[in-house]
This record gives structure tokens, C-alpha cells and sequence, in this order.
């Protein structure tokens, strides 16, 4: 597009000026053309009116530079398809161009600095300058034409003018929006590609048939039906699919005026209520955009999360290989002082055993970070339980693994961090409870192609409304805690084809089921 | 006397490239070392006469390192204990604090740091076998006394003087004197103080 071009040098070349020209013209008499409907009178006082949001839209990229081409097209307008006299053409012409002009401009300013409806606060904005701004237009335009004696009804035209454009600009360049910006076409095409946004356009259409030609009478009476549709769509798919609805709606409602007219048809009124469907589904577009978006920050901080509790058990592994190289190290120098270096080569060898077991955790990490890759190995759930035992923070923790258990296929460093957690949670929730308490980590056979990893303490568990609460994340029965632990850990388990429940019952027990890695490890 | 060749720096650690590590570094800076891959195996060739210190990793396959010490403890021994961890986490070193280890050193570790906590748990080590020599010495002196001399001797170091003495054994103050010189040279004293002093040493 060479609007940004445009936008970086205020005093552009003729060619590419005249060539944007070329461009925004036609597609503004062509939407004239098209929406010159129910006008009152031979002026463009109609109840449908987009092509101010396409001039609205290009100044707003493209600064007032271009409100001359604004002002000759809406001119040629006038002529080509209403036949109005030249000097009230003029005049409305120009008070058009300024008015659009304006509203472009508060826009800019006030979507800074992208322009965009992204937030409920652009949308906002928009409304906002929209809504009166095109009042405003509406009633320059009007005063004008009743100052000239060619208009008598100043009141219906007004509102009529000033609904088809409100309706106009509030439908069309949302659309527009989306289609100027790289990222809005990428989330168009992605609607393209899902069944279910046909399965609500055709239901749309089959809801506007409805309310047109299927119900008979009025359509203003059963416009409701048109909000579940339009709420599904906007709820589904957020912003893009509500303004691809909204401008479904739009065309029906056109298509459906034209196809079967109604004596005494109120169609402002029926622009009104479109106007107000735009609203919704725009408000509601944004609002599960916004919502989506914090879902994404919230599974980015699990993520992060995951990575600092792994980040905590790695550096544990890495410290063994780097203590060793320190010592290893500190010999050779010693061997050196001592004039031995014919046993350095040995040292050395040493060194990079160490210094390569290291990188290899160090590998595992990135990897972790880079797509939170999981890294498979044949463990047996033995020494999956001794590992952990011996990390364990607590000395009251007993493991038991039934005879001849498979081997799991897991990553090791993943399902210690799962189970080091349990254990923890164990163990802080016997701090607080009476007696002797005790944590049993145990293993044992769970269906032909599942074992199943418990860890049972003997405190009060976990009460039965919260069992499945405490997965969530930022839900903690810890005065400190982050509640990311559970959630986690659930995560952890999904990755690897399991899963991890809180069990029923008067002590507390969860339980990890992993699938077995193969019949004779 | 005992010093860095009598003493031998115990290693427990699971892991086989710390222990040959710190063999090797812990070798060449002069020390003798022995090497147990968990608790355990230390315990079953533990030996009475063992000294020096035991440096250990907190989280081993079995016993932890505290639990080793407290289960020397039971069994009389006094060696010092050095804690090295990869985890470094505040209850555990609560833990080594509470059972009195000599340091507790985080992995990775400087050499110095390893040294210096071993030079004090060896200096410890070494007070610790004086004082038990002095003591076996004493024990050998005082087996040379006969059984009058005992008596005279329990009661000098409980203050009494050669008249009260030889009332309370029926002998005369001057046989209570002749006694007390013996007793002196036997024991390679000076005078009452030292006497008291070796007596409840």
C-alpha cells in the first residue's frame, strides 16, 4: 500500500498522489452508486451511507492532503449520480469534505498510535467521535440545503442523514481498519479458513431471509433475532468476525429493503437498530479479543513459570558437573606448581567429560525456553522415586514401587519437578496438622498401558469444592504461594499423555497416571 | 601428634565425579581421603579409631548427610562434619546448623572455602585427640597409686587438710603427708593444685 509512503512526507509526488486518486474515487462512487437508496429529495439523504467512512478512512492514513480528491469525487457524486444543482453541490461538497476531514483527523489523534479498533478504549473513541461527528455533518449538510429553500423537512432529513452516515461509517470502517492493517488481513484470512464462521454467515442469511420473507410483515419486529447470530459470531471469532457479521447484517438488510418492500416501511428506524447491533457486536468483538489476549499473557506467565521451576532443577544438575570441573581445575593448576604435567592429560580429559555434561543440561534448558520441548528418556519408576526422595525437602516421605513396573518414557527433570511439588504441598500441609505426619510416594501398576505414581500424606487433603479449583491457576491454599504449582504440574502431565487428579478422601492424595513407555523396559 | 597425614578426609557423595574430583584435588593439596558413594557403606566400615573429618552431601541415596552424622554421634564418634549441597536451601542449612557441621558449603565451591572448613575440623579433630591423650596418660599415672594412696588422694582434692585426713582413715596427720609426697611423684605433680587439676581432668 503506498499509504504509509504517503504518510512519511506530507508533500508527496503528483504521480503517486494522482495514482491514490485513481484509486479512491471509483471505489467512492461505486459505494454512492450502490447506497443511493430511499433518498429524500435528489440529495444523498439516504438511510445507507459507507462511502463517508472510506473517505474518513483514507484521510485518516493519508492526512487532509487528500481532502481535494475528497472534495472532487463527492462533486462528481453528486453530478453522475443525483443530478444536483452545481452551486448546492458546491457548498455541501465542501462541508462534507471538512466535516469527514475532521472526524479523520480526531480519529488519528485519538487512536494513536496505531490505528486500530484493538482496545475497548479505541472503540471507544471511535464511537465517540463518530456518533457526534456525524451529527455535526449531518446537520451542516441540511442547514445548508434548507438555507438554500431546497429541502422543507429539516428535522427527518437530518436524522435520516445523520443515521445512514453513523450507520454507514460505523460498519464500513471497522472493515476497513482491519483491511488496511497487515495483521487485520491475517485474522480475515484465518476466519476464511474456519467451517464453523460459514456455518454462522449462512445462519445470518438464513435469520435476515427470516425476518425479510419468512415471518412476513414488519422486519423491524423480529429484527431481535438478528443479535443470537451476530453475538455467536462475535463471541466466537471477536472483532474480525463481528465486523464481517455486522456487514452481512448490513447487506441483508440492504438486499432484504430492495427485495421485498414494505408500504410505510420505517427504514431510519430500521438503520437505527442495525446501529445499535453494530455497537454490540463490536463492543462484544473487542471485549473477547481483550479476553483472549490476557488468556495468552496468563498461558505466557504458566510458561515462564514452568521455565523458573525448571530453571530451580536444573541448576541443580548443572552445579554437579561444575563443582567437579572447579575441583578438576584446581588440581591441574596444583599439578602444574608441582612441575607434574604429564598427568594434566588425564585431568583434562576429565575436565571435558564434565564441562559436556554440563552443556547437555544446558541444551535441555534452551530447549525448554525455545518451545518448551519436552525431552523423552527411558526412566525407571525405582529411581524416578529415589530421585526424588533424595531431593525431598521433608525426612517423614517414604517411597514404595510394586515389583516389575514398566518403564515410563518421560522428561526426567519435568516429572521430579511434578512430583518434588506434590511432595512440598504434602509436606507443607502437614506443618499445620496434628501428630506425626507422613508423605508415601508410591508407584504402582495402573492399567495395561498406564502406571500410576501417588503421593498420599496423611494430613486433611484437599477440601471437595476445591479438588478441582486447585488446578487453576492463581489458586493457592498457601498464604505465599503463586498457585502456579498445580496448574503446572497438570500441564506437565498433559504433555506427556497423562494426567494428575486430587483423589477423594479423608487425607490428602493426587494422583499422576503416565503412560507406560513400552511392555519389557 | 596427630596432623594432615593421620588425618583422612572421609568424602560421601553420590556422585562419582565429585568424589574423584575432590580426591584428586583434595590429594595433591596433601590430604588422605576416603570415598563412599552413600551413607551407608561409610557406616558398615566405620572404625572408632577414625579421625579427621567427614565431608558430606546432604541429599544422598539412603541417609542424608545429617542423618550420617547423627548416626556417628549415637555411636560415640566426635569426627567433625563439612555439608556440601547443590541445593543450598534455607532448611537445610538450618539443619546442618542445628547439628552442629563445621560449615556448610554450597556447590559449586572454591577450593579455599573446601580447605579452610576442613583446616578447622581438623584443628578441632586435633584438640579433641590431645585432649584424649592427656587424658589416657593420667588414667596410667593414677593406676600406679595403692589403694591407701587413692584414698589419701580423694580426699586432699576435696580440700581436707593432713589432720582431718588422718582422723577419717585412723592414721596420723604425718603418715597423711608421707602419702601425699608419694602420691605427688607418682603422679608427676608439683603441688595440691595440680593434683586437683589432673584428678578431674
Amino acid at each position: 500500500m503506498p499509504i504509509s509512503a504517503i504518510r512519511a512526507r506530507p508533500y508527496v509526488k503528483l504521480r503517486s498522489y494522482l495514482r491514490d486518486a485513481a484509486v479512491f474515487a471509483p471505489c467512492y462512487l461505486l459505494l454512492d452508486w450502490v447506497s443511493y437508496i430511499y433518498p429524500l429529495g435528489p440529495f444523498n439523504i439516504t438511510p445507507w451511507n459507507p462511502q463517508p467512512a472510506l473517505a474518513i478512512v483514507w484521510m485518516l492514513f493519508g492526512g487532509w492532503i487528500h481532502a481535494p480528491v475528497v472534495f472532487a469525487t463527492i462533486l462528481v457524486a453528486d453530478i453522475v449520480v443525483r443530478n444536483v444543482p452545481l452551486a448546492v453541490s458546491v457548498l455541501t461538497a465542501l462541508l462534507l469534505t471538512v466535516g469527514y476531514a475532521a472526524i479523520a483527523e480526531a480519529l488519528r489523534r485519538g487512536l494513536r498510535p496505531k490505528p486500530g479498533l484493538h482496545t475497548l478504549r479505541q472503540l471507544t473513541l471511535f464511537i465517540a467521535v463518530v456518533i457526534p461527528g456525524t451529527a455535526l455533518v449531518a446537520a451542516g449538510f441540511v442547514g445548508a440545503l434548507y438555507a438554500f429553500g431546497a429541502l422543507e423537512e429539516i428535522f427527518a432529513g437530518w436524522l435520516r442523514f445523520w443515521v445512514g452516515d453513523a450507520v454507514g461509517v460505523l460498519v464500513t470502517a471497522p472493515l476497513l481498519l482491519v483491511v488496511a492493517d497487515a495483521e487485520g488481513r491475517a485474522s480475515f484470512a484465518a476466519l476464511a479458513r474456519r467451517w464453523d464462521t460459514y456455518l454462522q454467515l449462512a445462519l445470518l442469511a438464513a435469520t435476515l431471509w427470516l425476518i425479510f420473507a419468512g415471518l412476513g410483515g414488519d422486519p423491524s419486529h423480529h429484527f431481535y433475532l438478528v443479535f443470537l447470530p451476530l453475538i455467536w459470531t462475535a463471541i466466537r471469532h471477536g472483532l474480525g468476525g463481528a465486523i464481517v457479521a455486522v456487514a452481512v447484517v448490513q447487506m441483508g438488510v440492504v438486499l432484504g429493503i430492495h427485495h421485498h418492500p414494505v408500504q410505510g416501511l420505517p427504514i431510519t428506524e430500521l438503520q437505527a437498530l442495525v446501529a445499535a447491533l453494530t455497537l454490540t457486536a463490536l463492543y462484544l468483538g473487542v471485549m473477547t479479543d481483550e479476553r483472549q489476549r490476557a488468556n495468552e499473557g496468563l498461558k505466557q506467565s504458566l510458561r515462564l513459570a514452568t521455565a523458573g521451576e525448571m530453571a530451580g532443577a536444573i541448576a541443580h544438575e548443572v552445579n554437579q558437573p561444575l563443582t567437579a570441573l572447579t575441583n578438576y581445575a584446581r588440581s591441574g593448576q596444583m599439578l602444574i606448581a608441582a612441575g607434574r604435567t604429564a598427568d594434566l592429560a588425564a585431568v583434562i580429559e576429565r575436565m571435558q567429560a564434565e564441562a559436556q555434561r554440563a552443556s547437555e543440561v544446558v541444551r535441555r534448558l534452551r530447549d525448554f525456553f525455545r518451545e518448551g520441548r519436552t525431552r523423552l528418556e527411558r526412566v525407571t519408576l525405582a529411581e524416578l522415586l529415589e530421585s526424588v526422595r533424595k531431593q525431598a525437602k521433608t525426612d517423614v516421605l517414604t517411597i514404595e514401587s510394586e515389583q516389575g513396573l514398566p518403564d515410563v518414557l518421560v522428561d526426567r527433570l519435568q516429572i521430579e519437578l511434578v512430583l518434588r511439588n506434590l511432595v512440598n504441598n504434602a509436606a507443607e500441609a502437614l506443618d499445620g496438622a496434628a501428630g506425626k505426619g507422613v508423605i508415601a510416594l508410591s508407584a504402582q501398576r495402573h492399567d495395561a498401558q498406564h502406571v500410576r505414581i501417588v503421593v498420599a500424606d496423611n494430613g486433611p487433603g484437599v477440601p471437595a469444592a476445591n479438588r478441582e479449583r486447585v488446578f487453576e491457576p492463581f489458586v493457592s491454599g498457601k498464604p505465599t504461594g503463586m498457585g502456579l504449582g498445580l496448574a503446572v504440574s497438570r500441564a506437565i502431565a498433559e504433555a506427556h499423555g497423562g494426567t494428575l487428579e486430587a483423589m477423594p478422601g479423608p487425607h490428602g492424595e493426587f494422583r499422576l497416571v503416565l503412560p507406560a513407555g513400552a511392555a519389557n523396559g | 601428634m596427630a596432623d594432615k597425614r593421620s588425618l583422612v578426609v572421609y568424602v560421601v557423595d553420590d556422585d562419582a565425579s565429585i568424589r574423584d574430583s575432590l580426591a584428586l584435588m583434595l590429594g595433591l593439596a596433601g590430604y588422605t581421603t576416603r570415598l563412599f558413594a552413600d551413607a551407608e557403606s561409610m557406616l558398615a566400615a566405620f572404625q572408632p579409631d577414625w579421625a579427621g573429618c567427614v565431608v558430606a552431601d546432604l541429599r544422598l541415596p539412603g541417609l542424608s548427610g545429617i542423618e550420617l552424622q547423627a548416626r556417628l554421634r549415637e555411636r560415640g564418634s566426635a569426627i567433625p562434619f563439612v555439608i556440601i549441597t547443590a541445593h543450598g536451601d534455607v532448611p537445610a542449612a538450618r539443619a546442618a546448623f542445628r547439628a552442629q557441621a563445621v560449615d556448610f558449603i554450597e556447590k559449586p565451591f572454591e577450593d579455599t572455602q573446601l580447605r579452610e572448613a576442613i583446616d578447622t575440623a581438623f584443628a578441632l579433630e586435633t584438640d579433641r585427640l590431645g585432649a584424649a591423650e592427656l587424658r589416657r596418660a593420667d588414667e596410667a599415672k593414677l593406676a600406679r597409686l595403692t589403694p591407701r594412696e587413692r584414698e589419701v588422694l580423694e580426699h586432699a582434692v576435696n580440700g581436707l587438710h593432713a589432720k582431718e585426713i588422718g582422723a577419717a582413715l585412723g592414721i596420723s596427720p604425718r603418715t597423711v603427708e608421707v602419702h601425699k609426697m608419694r602420691i605427688m611423684e607418682k603422679l608427676e605433680v608439683r603441688n595440691i593444685a595440680e593434683l586437683v587439676r589432673l584428678r578431674f581432668r
